[in-house]
């Protein structure tokens, strides 16, 4: 069969992000191996964590990423009262996530690595079309076999990945986190409605802290570099990492995804401060 | 179908009766230490599970019943999946395989090499098969989709209504081929959603069935290959049409037929029937029972309809068939309980059963060999053999064509070994053959005798009777139809008043002889084909008389090159004719091909030329079955991929043709398309086999006397071995087994009749023509075929694999030991086909079996001699070529002249001073710069054309497309160990030649890198001897006469122009555009995406695949391996990179692209010191160097990205200072990020 319209696009994301999640709670070691057992998922044995809270807390994490891929927001304009943005209204398409990150803080909360989905390659489509199939472009579709064998491959490479990363201190936690695209109005956090926060600022891109309310002053394409301010720990100090392993980009038809892993400055320096003393 | 052994079908049992009540059973005690017993245990629990699967799914068909299925590796639909579909469909699941026998299926979608011999006697199959199964509702022949035992686009025997089918199976390995399956399927492997597959799937089919399908279905399962019924069965269907979709209409339409059903027992009188089927029937069956346990009441009619149909149907087919056929109808066996087994697989059906109600084969053959006259004849006399070799008129022929031949090739090849001396015509140049052909050779020469006949249809046989086979017949009867090769019968039916004459070998004998003599005294390179037929290469003869060398185009000339060609050939019909009295007939062309090609249109008695102008034309318009070397086998492929005529290859890649035929056959019909013949005159053919078959008289009434038969025809063939001093190691027996439907009596009298052919072969282990051994094999052989003495119609015995034979001749001390062999294999080039088969169904299939002196290509022989350069006058003017002429001069003269003077191995060049008359000193002594301007005077200005040879003996022009064949001394050699082993190989056979015996030669750019896949040539060394002269810039000479230091100077500067000048492929790095593609409308409204933006290539072959990339690196490392690569190449690369890690957003692709060209670096870096020993240092440094850039490149690429550098790229580099992050940039206003809240959830859940 064919995975032709957005939502199963989104449907094999979820389910490729909680695998994924599992995974790499087990290489890494933020649980004890112990706790998990072994699966068969893609035709390969991932590990599962056992703990009925760790399983509730990924499968309603990665619930709550498919209801942000999923999500519409052309409330916005209506709750900013703000009509002149209308000429906005198209841009406002479904998809407002850029990445997705599972971020591995240390100790003391600062964060050592971050596995990296990068999700800007799935196709921006209007509000209203999540379930219209695509039209197919030739007669490789997407198929959905052809993309369960190549999230094989990145969940492989994903599981091997642990070896080749240097190993983290004790007492890791880990948490998600999305990205949203640029231009894309922050959901109205509420506590109640919305499950999320803004992350720290390290971890905030540049520019977004700098133009308040997050209408975005840069344009989507157009990058604006700046120099990094001295102290780390200010806007965007932890993004991008010190050192990337990347991990596997995953190609079929509408379906694009890039895997990668960074390891922060943190992690990279204190290792090696640590290992030379 | 399923024919259990007792271990399947003991554990089929025991699954069968496999229950599950409760978790109070011994396996679920407790067990501690006793891995055995836990084992045994946890597969008890396995099964409990599946029982109570089953039991659960008990709605559905229980079409697995009697499978016991087990996974092997990696499938898709995933192991899950199929377990549950096969435990839900009533099968069982082999979770763990102790013992192959346990298990019916094994089910894999491709199985490693050890596996494929390891289950080669199982039944493996694809998990398609389940899959299709469940869909279809019944359980489909696992034949269908065997894993094991089909190679890729090898031809399968179907047996389909009745017909013996032939189709390909052209199966993919690996996923994708279960992907265009499965991509219509229902959500059968869909991983977000848990696997509810079989009721999804399975839901629709039970709850509706279909008659239709249940009847045919049915039908098909019990009758099996009962051929006659399902031919009769069909136009049933035809006439009540589609309605038998709808069960109601159905019973109508089936109403007609209730009348005669209620004769017929019903219902329960089928059980009978039912039990007599096989075991798939069976469980086809009980699906229809299942299913019309939920179908409406009349369904179960229907059903009854379905089998009193097939019931009664049968004597009807039955009749019809016999009609049609004779009285050895198996049909009659339709009725036969026994007759499904028969439907298994798809070999023929077995002898046994269609001899019941007849005599058996040997019974048979015991009353026909009763009569002692036919006994005599036939194979059981002991003096078989030698009467058989004796009176076969074939075989006296085939033996004295080869005698003729050998002799002929005797004589030819004395005279032409000096002919080809003389007459070695430059290489590219025109050239003129003759394909000289007797008009119905036997016929004409029959004919001296009987003028009178001469304009009535007359035609050679030995004898007038309808069984003899008609040799050949001359025009007058060719215009009534009648062909060589046909029946008698059916020759005088189409030309009542035929005259029939019989075989004159003597005057054919003296025929040819005196055709021989004739061709031989034209002056040529001549090439005996057969008896009546001969090539000649008279080119030497025609460009003579054409005046210049046979290069240059010049009308003039060119046009009295072709009018000698046609007075030599008119010449020699006449001669031929006078001596003869018969008519020849010339094809004149500019290689075999066309010269055959031309024959067909001179005959009969005329000649024809064709001219290269109007080659394309005259080929194109041929249909490809024409062409010599392609018969109805290649015709048929070619008609599949839509070739009729010649001119259709035109418009076909060599790469598709060739992925059709095979890469010989396909490369050389590309050739032949376009007018290409390779082949020389006078190649001859080493022969390959030597074979003894018989096929005429073979009836035997026991095995013994086969096997005696089989041991006398292995004396006779080591007669022949003996008689071509080979001896062999592989022994093919090929068995001719009478057809299923064939009669007993043939119709030839003792004749083979229609027959199926089998074939084994063996290897031995070492050559030997020893009979006893060669009985040995073959009676072993003859066993292992099965087959029924009395069936038996002809056998041959063939060995290939031929090898010399050293030492005694009776063929018994083989020794192991190697011999080196100086002889040289000088066997005369014979048919690889027996001519003796007496093979009168398909007289085209010689035709095609024949290998075509054409088809085989070789390289053009290189023999010279040294009179070839004495400047003799042989060029037919009287002006002595002076050996030094002013270019100026050259310039001015006619076109005729001037190539006449480069023919003749002047050296234009040389008439500037020549290079050695260089002061050395002189030189020397000149300020570089100065020496430099010196030096570039005596380079020529511009590599001279490839048609104006230099020195002949040193570089005869690559021939064009290919083969660049430039070790002349050495045609076989591939070009790439001849690069590689410059130093060794060619320089002392290229001192023989030529008193520079420092010099070699070689290609210095690929001949053949047209596609410009090679990413440039290189040269492995400064060396000199490396180097090659076959690079027209320098002047060997000179350069030898330099000083070491300068001469390298030299090399290196004229090579690196060279490079320059073959622009790599590299710099012309494209982005290709965006394409809008016109989208078919859609009937359902769908959301065109964007399409995305084309991913970068890499270079000019647009490769961005993984294994491409990895290919061109690895190439372009091997080319540059000793110099380093070029700035602009490490550019484009670097620029590629970039793109990939930035626009494709392929991080991972650029990465593994980098390490995989450090692994290439780092590799040659260590194999330097042994297999390299020359390769310089400063090539390792530029690489490293290169090597560093890209690293650097993807660095910052990523870096561009806000990442950071990416890990392993090379070996850890752990401190890289930190100070070099400081610059570097975040990617700004993009993107804004959310947490969870739920963290501080997860942390308490943590901390539980």
């Amino acid at each position: 069969m064919a995975v032709n319209t957005y939502r199963d696009l989104v449907g094999v994301f979820a389910d490729f992000l909680s695998v994924a999640i599992h995974t790499i709670l087990y290489e890494r070691d933020i649980y004890p191996r112990s706790s998990f057992r072994s699966i068969r998922r893609y035709g390969f044995p991932v590990r599962f964590n056992r703990h009925p809270g760790v399983c509730d807390w990924i499968s309603d994490t990665v619930r709550a990423i498919q209801t942000e891929l999923l999500r519409f927001y052309f409330c916005i304009p209506l709750i900013s009262h703000l009509n002149a943005q209308l000429s906005r209204y198209d841009r406002l398409k479904k998809n407002s996530v850029e990445r997705v990150a599972v971020v591995i803080y240390s100790k003391a909360s600062r964060p050592l690595e971050r596995v990296v989905f990068d999700l800007s390659g799935f196709p921006t489509i209007p509000p209203s079309d999540a379930n219209t199939p695509f039209e197919e472009e030739d007669s490789d579709v997407t198929s959905l076999a052809d993309i369960m064998e190549q999230l094989r491959g990145a969940m492989r490479k994903l599981a091997f990945c642990g070896s080749s990363l240097t190993p983290l201190p004790a007492d890791c936690t880990f948490n998600v986190s999305m990205e949203l695209k640029a231009g894309i109005e922050r959901p109205q956090v509420d506590h109640t409605s919305l499950p999320w926060v803004p992350v720290r600022q390290s971890l905030q891109p540049a520019a977004a802290s700098a133009s308040g309310a997050g209408r975005a002053s840069g344009r989507d394409q157009g990058t604006v570099n700046r120099p990094r301010a001295k102290r780390k720990s200010k806007v965007g100090g932890d993004l991008g990492g010190a050192r990337t392993t990347p991990i596997r980009t995953v190609e079929s038809g509408a379906f694009m995804l890039e895997v990668w892993v960074e390891e922060s400055e943190a992690k990279v320096n204190g290792l090696s401060v640590a290992s030379s003393g | 179908m399923l024919k259990p052994n007792a271990k399947s079908s003991a554990a089929r049992k025991r699954i069968e009766n496999h229950t599950f009540e409760d978790e109070k059973g011994e396996e679920y005690e407790a067990t501690f230490g006793d891995f055995s017993k836990y084992y045994r245990r946890k597969r008890i629990k396995l099964q409990n599970l599946d029982a109570e699967l089953r039991s659960s799914s008990s709605e559905n068909p229980r079409i697995f019943r009697g499978v016991i299925a087990h996974v092997n590796g990696y499938t898709q639909p995933s192991l899950n999946d199929l377990h549950r579909l096969i435990v839900t469909h009533g099968g069982a699941f082999l979770k763990y395989l102790d013992n192959k026998t346990t298990a019916t299926h094994i089910i894999a979608s491709n199985l490693t090499l050890k596996k494929r011999v390891e289950f080669r006697n199982y039944r493996v199959v694809k998990p398609a098969w389940v899959v299709e199964s469940v869909r279809a509702g019944r359980l489909l022949p696992w034949d269908d989709f065997r894993v094991i035992g089909e190679g890729r686009n090898q031809k399968v025997l179907g047996f389909h209504n009745g017909k013996i089918t032939s189709r390909t199976t052209d199966s993919q390995f690996g996923y994708k081929e279960q992907l265009s399956k499965l991509r219509d399927d229902g959500k059968a492997s869909f991983p977000g959603h848990p696997p509810t597959p079989s009721n999804d799937l399975h839901g629709s089919e039970s709850s509706a069935v279909r008659p239709g399908d249940l009847l045919a279905s049915d039908i098909r399962g019990s009758s099996g290959g009962k051929r006659a019924l399902v031919g009769a069965i069909g136009p049933f269907y035809g006439s009540s049409g589609p309605p038998l979709a709808n069960p109601h209409s159905t019973a109508a339409s089936g109403l007609n037929d209730r009348r005669q059903l209620d004769e017929v027992p019903s219902g329960e009188d089928t059980p009978p029937l039912i039990d007599s089927v096989s075991l798939e029937s069976e469980s086809e069956l009980s699906i229809a029972e299942s299913r019309l346990e939920g179908a409406p009441p009349d369904n179960l009619e229907i059903e009854d309809v379905g089998w009193e149909l097939s019931e009664h149907n049968t004597p009807v087919a039955r009749n019809s068939d016999e009609d049609s056929q004779s009285q050895h109808n198996e049909s009659t066996k339709t009725l036969n309980p026994q007759s499904p087994k028969r439907a298994e697989g798809s070999h023929p059906p077995d002898s046994l059963t269609s001899e019941r109600p007849m005599l058996t084969a040997e019974e048979h053959n015991a009353a026909l060999l009763a009569d002692p006259r036919i006994r005599n004849t036939s194979v059981l006399n002991p003096d078989f053999l030698r009467q058989y070799y004796s009176e076969s008129r074939l075989h006296h022929l085939s033996n004295w064509k080869a005698e003729l031949k050998s002799q002929l090739q005797q004589l030819t090849a004395a005279k032409s070994s000096s002919q080809k001396a003389r007459h070695k015509c430059p290489p590219n140049s025109r050239r003129y053959i003759f394909h000289v052909d007797f008009d119905s050779f036997f016929a004409a020469v029959s004919l001296k005798n009987h003028p009178e006949l001469k304009d009535k249809p007359v035609v050679v046989a030995h004898g007038s009777g309808p069984g003899s086979e008609i040799a050949s017949c001359n025009y007058p009867a060719r215009k009534f139809g009648v062909k060589n090769g046909m029946w008698m019968k059916q020759a005088q039916r189409m030309c009542p008043d035929l005259k029939v004459l019989p075989y004159d070998f003597q005057a054919y004998e003296e025929a040819s002889h005196l055709f021989y003599s004739a061709i031989l005294s034209i002056d040529g390179v001549v090439q005996g084909v057969s008896i009546d037929e001969a090539l000649i290469d008279v080119s030497a003869l025609c460009l003579d008389a054409g005046g210049v060398n046979g290069r240059a185009v010049c009308e003039d000339s060119t046009r009295r090159e072709q009018a000698k060609a046609d007075k030599v050939a008119e010449h020699l019909r006449n001669e031929i004719r006078e001596k003869t009295g018969c008519e020849v007939s010339v094809g004149i062309g500019g290689n075999i091909l066309l010269a055959k090609v031309a024959l067909r249109k001179a005959k009969p008695a005329g000649q024809y030329q064709i001219k290269p102008e109007e080659v394309l034309d005259f080929i194109g318009n041929l249909t490809v079955q024409d062409l010599p070397g392609v018969a109805y086998s290649i015709g048929a492929k070619l008609e599949d991929i839509g070739v009729e005529f010649v001119k259709d290859i035109h418009s076909i890649s060599r790469e598709r043709l060739t992925s059709a035929l095979g890469p010989k056959t396909g490369e050389k019909l590309w050739d032949y398309s376009r007018g290409i013949d390779r082949t020389e005159v006078g190649d001859t053919v080493v022969r390959k086999s030597v074979s003894a078959d018989v096929n005429w008289g073979v009836r035997f009434e026991n095995q013994k006397q086969a096997e005696d038969f089989i041991c006398s025809l292995s004396g006779e063939l080591h007669r022949r071995l003996d008689a071509q001093k080979v001896k062999g190691r592989r022994l093919t027996v090929k068995i001719m087994r009478r057809a299923a439907d064939a009669p007993l009596d043939p119709p030839k009298h003792l004749g083979h009749g229609k027959c199926d052919v089998f074939n084994r072969s063996v290897v031995l282990g070492v050559a030997t023509s020893a009979p006893d051994v060669l009985g040995r094999e073959a009676i072993s052989m003859l066993r292992s075929f099965g087959i029924s003495p009395g069936e038996l119609r002809g056998i041959g015995m063939q060995m290939t694999k031929l090898e010399p034979l050293e030492g005694p001749r009776d063929g018994r001390t083989e020794s192991r030991q190697k011999i080196l062999q100086f002889e040289v294999k000088g066997r005369p080039k014979e048919e690889l086909e027996d001519p003796i088969v007496d093979d009168i169904e398909s007289p085209q299939r010689k035709i095609a079996q024949r290998p075509h002196p054409a088809a085989l290509t070789t390289m053009p022989k290189g023999s010279h001699s040294a009179s070839e350069q004495k400047l003799l006058n042989t060029l037919g003017t009287q002006f002595i070529i002076p050996s030094q002429i002013d270019p100026s001069v050259v310039a001015e003269l006619p076109e005729e002249i001037r190539s006449k003077i480069a023919g003749s191995g002047v050296i234009l060049r040389e008439s500037t001073p020549a290079s050695p008359q260089l002061d050395q000193e002189a030189l020397e002594a000149l300020p570089p710069d100065i020496r430099e301007e010196v030096l570039a005077f005596y380079r020529p200005r511009s590599p001279p054309p490839p048609s104006i040879p230099r020195d002949q003996t040193l570089t005869p022009p690559p021939l064009k497309g290919g083969n660049g064949n430039v070790l002349k001394s050495d045609p076989k050699k591939p070009r790439a160990s001849a690069k590689k082993n410059t130093v060794g190989l060619s320089v002392p056979k290229r001192g023989k030649g030529e008193g520079n015996p420092t010099l070699t030669q070689s290609a210095f750019i690929r001949p053949g890198s047209s596609g410009g896949k090679d990413i440039a040539g290189s040269e492995s060394d400064m060396d000199l001897r490396n180097f090659d002269d076959g690079e027209e810039d320098v002047d060997p000479e000179f350069l030898a006469a330099l000083p070491d230091d300068i001469r390298r100077e030299l090399l290196e500067e004229s090579r690196r122009e060279r490079l320059k000048r073959h622009a790599l492929g590299l710099d012309t790095y494209s982005i290709p555009h965006r394409s809008m593609t016109p989208s078919p409308p859609p009937e359902e409204r769908r959301i065109r995406l964007p399409p995305r933006p084309p991913k970068p290539t890499f270079t000019a072959q647009k490769l961005s695949t993984l294994p491409e990339l990895k290919k061109a690196i690895s190439a372009w490392h091997e080319e540059f391996r000793d110099e380093g690569p070029y700035e602009e190449d490490v550019e484009a690369l670097n620029k590629y990179l970039r793109r990939v890690a930035c626009e494709e957003r392929d991080m991972a692709k650029a990465v593994t692209l980098v390490r995989w060209l450090g692994w290439i670096v780092d590799e040659a870096q260590g194999d330097g010191n042994d297999d390299h020993e020359k390769s310089s240092p400063a090539g390792k440094d530029a690489w490293k160097r290169a090597l560093e850039s890209i690293q650097q490149a993807i660095q910052s690429a990523v870096k561009d990205r806000g990442l950071g550098e990416v890990a392993e790229l090379a070996p850890r580099r752990k401190n890289r200072s930190s100070e070099e992050k400081s610059g570097e940039e975040c990617d700004g206003a993009r993107t804004r990020l959310l947490e969870l809240v739920q963290r501080q959830r997860w942390v308490e859940t943590r901390e539980k």
